[in-house]
């Protein structure tokens, strides 16, 4: 794992941003309202991430209790449903580190490469830097509801087995929607570390779903 | 006008390994208007570029759908928000 997608040296919150209390708001009260109004929001995304009603709760959890702890401690510079899914996401991220370590010690996971079809080329680019290996087209992105579920399950899958901290920023990035700037804030990273990790996590997905929707040809053949 | 040919040349040069990194970070942040034309530039002559920024959308519209599915799931549910309400309870008393 290269430096943007290695877990924080910090604290697991250390990285994230904050948002003060407002006017005369008690911590109890403070988070009886994120409950309230963002306890939907911190759900879903837990419950999507895990796909285990025990496991959401318990991150959910350990979401409320941290932004009780760290609140105070930064300048608020995001939205405060953005920096709660920024908790989330840590706290989604750590749930995988230690269901995978109590699985497999090496879990591989996917990586960019692993999945190139070809019989003789070893990854996406030659040793000068162009494309080894032409992918294929992929079905129609103009697909029937059916069929548009099967391949978003596909792509959940992927996701599942993108490293933790790279599935997270996809899912707060490119499946919720979250501006850039907000998911750097949330996450605690830097622009270039975002830009980076997003990178990778994308070429993984396409070189994941590549063997689930296309097949490699050569180039040239 | 010099810095857009600047890096419209930069980008013409460049190997697609590094096109796919802009492709990427075109989908975060906004490319200099050089570097957004040096790209558009490329993926007329390369198909390997092409099939590749046909894949991010792809990737983008699935994404989508995969938030739709998130959102129409039922939220908290009642029995969860109450044990949420009474830990922060719990917590509050602590500190």
């Amino acid at each position: 794992m290269s430096g943007a997608d290695a877990p924080s040296r910090q604290t697991p919150d250390a990285g994230l941003a904050s948002v003060p209390l407002r006017a005369g708001e008690s911590r109890e009260s403070a988070a009886r309202r994120w409950i309230a109004e963002h306890g939907d929001s911190l759900w879903k995304f837990a419950l999507a991430r895990t796909r285990s009603k025990e496991a959401a709760e318990e991150i959910v959890q350990e979401t409320v209790l941290a932004a009780m702890q760290g609140f105070d401690s930064f300048a608020g510079d995001s939205s405060e449903r953005t920096w709660l899914l920024g908790i989330t996401a840590h706290k989604i991220a750590d749930h995988f580190r230690r269901a995978r370590r109590a699985e497999s010690p090496r879990s591989p996971g996917i990586s960019p490469d692993a999945t190139c079809m070809c019989a003789t080329c070893r990854g996406m680019f030659t040793e000068k830097g162009m494309w080894a290996c032409v992918a294929s087209k992929w079905p129609d992105i103009k697909l029937s509801a059916a069929e548009k579920t099967e391949q978003a399950e596909a792509l959940r899958a992927c996701v599942d087995a993108l490293p933790p901290g790279q599935s997270e920023a996809v899912w707060l990035r490119d499946i919720l929607g979250i501006p850039a700037s907000e998911v750097c804030k949330a996450m605690g990273l830097t622009d270039t570390n975002l830009w980076s990790r997003m990178h990778r996590a994308r070429v993984a997905l396409r070189s994941c779903l590549e063997t689930k929707f296309g097949r490699r040809k050569e180039k040239g053949q | 006008m010099i810095r857009f040919v600047r890096d419209m040349a930069r980008v013409l040069t460049m190997a697609c390994r590094e096109h796919v990194v802009l492709f990427s970070r075109q989908l975060d942040a906004p490319l200099s208007p050089g570097e957004a034309f040096g790209l558009r530039v490329h993926i007329l002559y390369c198909g390997g570029c092409r099939r590749f920024k046909e894949h991010l959308r792809h990737l983008q519209s699935l994404g989508q759908t995969l938030a739709l599915q998130a959102e129409i799931e039922p939220g908290l549910p009642a029995d969860v928000r109450e044990r949420l309400n009474v830990l922060v309870a719990q917590a509050a008393k602590k500190n």
